[in-house]
C-alpha cells in the first residue's frame, strides 16, 4: 500500500471506531452531568454528578432487576449447557430409535420464525398460570436448538476409542459426557455458554408479555418500562439506568472479546 | 444343533435406554414448546379469544379482518420501507468495512472489537442510547450538525424521517456481526486468484468487481436473508423510541401483534398477523434469493 | 485361571454378517492373534469379547462364566487400542488410575499398580505429563500400562501398533511379546500385519470374510497353508500362484501352464484329483537361482528358465522378478550379487515344497 492509501485507510479506521464507541463514552458521560450539560459534546463532565444514578437507582427496583437477571441467565445457560449437552451427547453417540426423528426436528425448529410460535407460547404461560413467576421466563429456553446442534458437531469429532476405553474403565454415558467429554469441549461450551447468557441478557419482548410485576423484571425489560413510563424524567436518569445492563457486558466482552465475537456471529449464522 | 439368535440384550439395550433418557426431556420440551405452538398458532387464526372468556370459533373472521386491517397493511409497508434503506446501507457498510480489515492491519482485533461492540449490546439499551443521539434539541447529533453550521433536524418526529432514522441506527448496531460474515468470506477467496487477476492487470475497481464481489456472493445472500428476517422483527427500536408514530410511520408488525396481544387481548388476531409474517417472511427470502440468483446468471 | 471360548458367534449390523460361526479357545496364558485384511471382522471380535459390540447369536465365556451379555466394566478385560484412547486431559498417573478409581480400589493398591506399571514400562518420568507432551512410542507405553494396572483376566490389542513408525513397531513388538510373557495373562491381539503375528502370536487365527480360515502355530500356517487365502496372506514376500493344468504321464504327475513344468510329488496328492484349473504356490524364499551356488534341489527339483525383469535389493538379500512364459514370479535370493536385469537365469523350484490349490482355493499337497 502507497503511505497515502494507508493513512486514509487508518483515517477512515478510526472514524468508524469512533462512530460505534464515543456513543457509548457519551453516554457514560452523560450520566455523570446534571440536565443542562447532557447536550454537550464534550466527554468530561463540568460538574461531575452522581445525581442520576441515586434518582434512578430510587425510583425503580434496579438492584432487584439486576439480580433478576443475573439469575434467569445463569440458570437458563447452565440448562442449555447441561441438559443441552446430555441430548447433544446422545444424539450424537448413541444409537438409538428415534434419533434421526430427533436430528431432523432439532433442525426444523430452526426455521421456525419466533414471530410464529410467540403468541401461542403466551397463551400456553397464562393457562398454565405462569404468568409474573421466573417458570415463565426460564422454561421456555430450557434447550436451545442452535447449542444442541453446536454441541453435537464438536461431539461428532472426539475418537469413539476414548468413549469405548472409558466404558471399559467403568462410565457410564453421564460420567463420559461430563468427565471426558466436557474437558475435550471447553472451547464449544464457551462459545455455547456465551451467546445463551448474551441472549437472555439481552432479551426483553418476552419478558414483556409475561411479567407485570416490578418485582420481577429483568433488567432490559425494567428499563424499557421505566423509560416509557416517564419514570426517568430526564435523559441523563434514562442513560444512567441503561448503564447499569450495559456495564457488566462491556467488562466482560474487553476481556473476552474474541469468543464473544465467535460465538454471537456463529450463532446467528447457525440460528 | 440350531442354536436359535436370542434377543440383543445387555449393551445394545443398555445404550438405548440411556439415549432415551438423556433425551426424553429435550423430546418432552420439543413438544411443548415447539410443536405444540407451531400448531396451535394455526388453530387460533381461526379463533375469537380474550384469555377471560373460553375461546369461541371464529371462521374466516380473523383472516378476512387482517386482509382489509388498513394498520396491518401500513405496518408491512413500513417494513419494506425500512428495508430499503436497511439492506443497502448494510451491505455496502459491513463490506467497506470488512474490505479494509481485510488488509494487514495494525491493531485488527481492536478495530474488529469496535465494530462488533453494539451487537452485543441489548437492543433496549441502543434504542434509549439513540433516542438520545436522535433528540431534536439535546441530541447529540444535532449539537454535531450545529457545530458545523447545520440547522437541527427531527429525526424521530417527522414523519418521512422516522423511519430511515430507524433503519440507520439498526445499521449501526448490526453491522459488526455482518463484518464477521464477510471476514469469513474474504478468508476463503484463494491466494492464487488474487494473483492471476492481477497478473490479467485489473485494476483494483476490477479486481472487486470481478473476482470479491461475486466470491462474496454466499456471503451477501446471508446478510441479506439474515438482515430481512432481522427487519420482519423490528420491535423494541419503535416501542421505546417512536411508539410506532409519527402517523404510525414506525409502527412494525411485532409491534402491531404484541399490541394485540397484550393491550386488546385478541390472541386470534394476534396469532393470525404471527402466521402471516412467517409467510411473508418466508416468501420474501425466497424471492430475494431467486433474484440475487437471476443477477448472479445474468 | 481364565481361558477364552468362543462358541457359535455370529454378528450382524443390520443385514450384513461380518462374523459368521466363529468358535475358538483360547488357552490360559496364551497369545491368540487375529490377522486378515481390513474389513475381515477382526475387531468386531475384539469388542465384542470388550462388551463394546452386541453379540447376535452364539456365546462368549471367559473361563466358565458366559459374558456375552455383561456389561463392558463386569468383564475385567482391558483393552489397547489403536489410536491409545488416552484421556488428553489427564496426565500420564490420572489415565493410569482412573479405571482403579472408579472401581473405589484403596489408594494404596493403586499407586502400588501405578508404580510397578511404570516401572515394567520404564514410564515412572512421565507420569505428570499429558498425553500431548508424549512421543508415540511413549503414548503406546501408557495405553498398555492403563491395560496392565488394571490386572485384567484378559488382554485385548486393537493393532496397537499400527500409528508407529517401522524400527519402534519392531522394538514395541518385541517388548509387547517379552511383557506379554512375563505376565502370563491371556491376550487377543488383532493385527493385520502378518510379520508382527507370526512373530508374537503362540497361535494365529486367520480370517476372512469373517470366517475362520485357519488356526494354528505361526509355523504350521507357513508350512501348510489350508488354502489359497491363507497361502497368500502369511509369509513374506507373498507366495507366488501360477494358474494351470495337472498332467500325468504314468506314475507321475506334473503341474503344466505355458512355460512352465514342475513335477509333483505324486504320493502326497490325493487318489481322485481334478487335474484343469490348478494354481501352483511357490514361496519365493523356496526359490533358487541355478547359476549361483550348487543347487539344493537335486532330483526333485524343477529347472525352469527366466528372464529378469527388477531386482529389489534388500542388503543381504534381494528380491529378484522375472518372467516364465507368461507368468510373473519372484525369488527371494541371499547374497550380494543377484542377476542383473534382462539376464536370463535357470531357476530351480523343488517340488516338495510347492503348493497345490484346487478351483475352489483349498489345499491339495502341502509342504510336509
Ligand atoms: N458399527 C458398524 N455398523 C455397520 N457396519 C460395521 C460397523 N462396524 C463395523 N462394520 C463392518 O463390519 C465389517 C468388519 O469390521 P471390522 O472393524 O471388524 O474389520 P477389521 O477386520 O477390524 O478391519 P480393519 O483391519 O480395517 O480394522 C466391516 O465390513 C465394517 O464395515
Ligand atoms: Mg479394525
Amino acid at each position: 500500500m502507497r503511505p497515502v492509501v494507508r493513512a486514509g485507510l487508518y483515517a477512515a479506521l478510526t472514524l468508524a471506531a469512533l462512530t460505534f464507541i464515543y456513543p457509548f463514552l457519551w453516554m457514560a458521560s452523560s450520566t455523570l452531568k446534571p440536565p443542562f450539560e447532557v447536550g454537550s459534546l464534550a466527554l468530561i463532565p463540568h460538574d461531575l454528578t452522581f445525581e442520576n444514578y441515586r434518582i434512578m437507582w430510587s425510583r425503580a427496583p434496579f438492584g432487584r432487576a439486576l439480580l433478576n437477571s443475573v439469575f434467569v441467565a445463569s440458570t437458563i445457560t447452565a440448562s442449555v449447557l447441561v441438559l443441552g449437552s446430555m441430548t447433544a451427547y446422545a444424539m450424537a453417540r448413541l444409537t438409538f430409535p428415534g434419533r434421526r426423528v430427533l436430528n431432523a426436528v432439532t433442525m426444523g425448529v430452526l426455521l421456525v420464525p419466533g414471530q410464529l410460535t410467540l403468541i401461542p407460547l403466551y397463551t400456553l404461560i397464562v393457562q398454565l398460570g405462569w404468568i409474573d413467576t421466573y417458570t415463565a421466563l426460564i422454561v421456555p429456553y430450557l434447550f436451545n436448538a442452535t447449542a444442541i446442534l453446536m454441541l453435537r458437531q464438536f461431539f461428532l469429532q472426539i475418537p469413539q476409542s476414548l468413549i469405548d476405553s472409558a466404558r471399559m474403565d467403568g462410565m457410564g454415558e453421564l460420567r463420559i459426557l461430563f468427565t471426558i467429554f466436557w474437558p475435550l469441549a471447553r472451547p464449544a461450551l464457551a462459545i455455547v455458554a456465551i451467546f445463551t447468557f448474551m441472549g437472555s441478557w439481552n432479551e426483553v419482548l418476552w419478558p414483556l408479555l409475561v411479567v407485570r410485576d416490578q418485582q420481577l423484571m429483568t433488567l432490559p425489560q425494567l428499563l424499557t418500562v421505566f423509560q416509557l413510563g416517564g419514570g426517568a424524567g430526564t435523559l441523563g436518569v434514562s442513560l444512567a439506568a441503561a448503564m447499569v445492563l450495559v456495564v457488566p457486558v462491556v467488562v466482560a466482552y474487553m476481556f473476552l472479546q474474541r469468543y464473544f465475537i465467535e460465538s454471537m456471529a456463529g450463532a446467528g449464522v447457525k440460528g | 444343533m440350531m442354536q436359535r439368535p436370542r434377543p440383543e440384550r445387555s449393551s445394545m439395550r443398555a445404550e438405548q435406554r440411556s439415549a432415551w433418557s438423556l433425551t426424553a426431556p429435550y423430546a418432552a420440551f420439543l413438544l411443548a414448546f415447539a410443536a405444540y405452538p407451531v400448531f396451535f398458532a394455526l388453530a387460533l387464526v381461526f379463533m375469537h379469544w380474550d384469555l377471560v372468556t373460553p375461546p369461541s370459533f371464529a371462521g374466516g373472521d380473523n383472516v378476512r379482518l387482517l386482509v382489509t386491517d388498513a394498520r396491518f397493511g401500513r405496518a408491512v409497508l413500513n417494513t419494506f420501507v425500512f428495508l430499503a434503506i436497511h439492506l443497502p446501507l448494510q451491505i455496502v457498510t459491513a463490506l467497506g468495512l470488512a474490505l479494509a480489515l481485510n488488509r494487514r492491519l495494525a491493531f485488527r482485533a481492536f478495530w474488529r472489537a469496535t465494530f462488533f461492540l453494539p451487537v452485543v449490546i441489548s437492543g433496549a439499551v441502543v434504542a434509549i442510547l439513540w433516542n438520545a443521539l436522535y433528540a431534536t434539541d439535546v441530541g447529540l447529533i444535532n449539537n454535531l450538525l450545529a457545530k458545523l453550521g447545520g440547522s437541527p433536524i427531527p429525526w424521530l418526529t417527522d414523519p418521512s424521517i422516522a423511519m430511515p432514522a430507524i433503519a440507520v441506527m439498526v445499521t449501526w448496531k448490526n453491522v459488526g456481526f455482518y463484518v464477521i460474515i464477510y471476514l469469513a468470506g474474504l478468508q476463503y477467496i484463494p491466494q492464487s486468484c488474487r494473483e492471476a487477476i492481477e497478473l490479467d492487470g485489473a485494476t483494483a475497481w476490477q479486481r472487486f468487481r470481478h473476482l470479491t464481489l461475486p466470491m462474496l456472493l454466499p456471503q451477501t445472500i446471508l446478510v441479506v436473508t439474515l438482515s430481512t428476517i432481522n427487519g420482519f422483527q423490528l420491535f423494541i427500536e419503535p416501542y421505546v423510541m417512536t411508539g410506532g408514530g409519527p402517523l404510525r410511520r414506525t409502527y412494525s408488525v411485532v409491534l402491531y401483534m404484541y399490541t394485540n396481544a397484550f393491550s386488546y387481548q385478541k390472541m386470534g388476531y394476534a396469532a393470525t398477523i404471527g402466521v402471516a409474517l412467517a409467510l411473508i417472511i418466508g416468501a420474501v427470502v425466497a424471492a430475494q434469493r431467486r433474484v440475487i440468483g437471476t443477477a448472479e446468471a445474468a | 485361571m481364565p481361558s477364552i471360548s468362543f462358541e457359535k458367534v455370529n454378528k450382524k449390523f443390520g443385514d450384513v454378517s461380518v462374523v459368521e460361526d466363529f468358535s475358538l479357545h483360547v488357552e490360559d496364558g496364551e497369545l491368540l492373534v487375529l490377522v486378515g485384511g481390513s474389513g475381515s471382522g477382526k475387531s468386531t471380535i475384539l469388542r465384542m469379547v470388550a462388551g463394546l459390540e452386541s453379540v447376535t447369536s452364539g456365546t462368549i465365556r471367559i473361563d466358565d462364566r458366559d459374558i456375552t451379555h455383561l456389561a463392558p466394566r463386569d468383564r475385567d478385560v482391558a483393552m489397547v487400542f489403536q489410536d491409545y484412547a488416552l484421556y488428553p486431559h489427564l496426565t500420564v498417573r490420572d489415565n493410569l488410575s482412573l479405571g482403579l478409581r472408579l472401581r473405589r480400589m484403596p489408594t494404596a493398591e493403586i499407586n502400588r499398580r501405578v508404580a510397578w506399571a511404570a516401572d515394567m514400562l520404564r514410564i515412572e518420568s512421565l507420569l505428570e505429563r499429558k498425553p500431548k507432551q508424549l512421543s508415540g512410542g511413549q503414548r503406546q507405553r501408557v495405553a498398555m500400562g492403563r491395560a496392565m494396572v488394571r490386572e485384567p483376566l484378559v488382554f485385548l490389542f486393537d493393532e496397537p501398533l499400527s500409528n508407529l513408525d517401522a524400527s519402534l513397531r519392531a522394538r514395541m513388538r518385541i517388548e509387547i511379546g517379552g511383557l506379554q510373557r512375563r505376565l502370563n495373562t491371556t491376550t487377543v491381539y488383532v493385527t493385520h500385519d502378518q510379520v508382527e503375528a507370526m512373530t508374537l502370536g503362540d497361535r494365529i487365527v486367520v480370517l476372512a470374510n469373517g470366517r475362520i480360515q485357519q488356526i494354528g502355530h505361526p509355523i504350521e500356517l507357513y508350512r501348510n497353508p489350508i488354502n489359497r487365502f491363507v497361502a497368500g496372506f502369511i509369509g513374506t514376500p507373498p507366495m507366488n500362484f501360477v494358474e494351470g493344468n495337472l498332467h500325468r504321464e504314468n506314475d507321475r504327475v506334473f503341474f503344466v501352464s505355458e512355460g512352465l513344468r514342475v513335477q509333483l510329488p505324486a504320493e502326497r496328492l490325493p487318489g481322485s484329483v481334478p487335474s484343469k484349473a490348478m494354481t501352483l504356490g511357490i514361496r519365493p524364499e523356496d526359490v533358487t537361482l541355478a547359476d549361483g551356488k550348487p543347487t539344493s534341489g537335486g532330483a526333485g527339483a524343477a529347472r525352469l528358465s527366466g528372464r529378469v525383469l527388477l531386482v529389489e535389493r534388500l542388503g543381504g538379500t534381494s528380491h529378484i522378478h522375472f518372467d516364465v512364459g507368461p507368468h510373473r514370479l519372484m525369488a527371494a535370493v541371499s547374497g550380494e550379487d543377484p542377476p542383473a536385469v534382462g539376464d536370463t537365469v535357470g531357476i530351480e523350484v523343488p517340488s516338495e515344497r510347492v503348493h497345490l490349490f484346487a478351483a475352489d482355493g483349498n489345499a491339495l499337497a502341502r509342504a510336509e
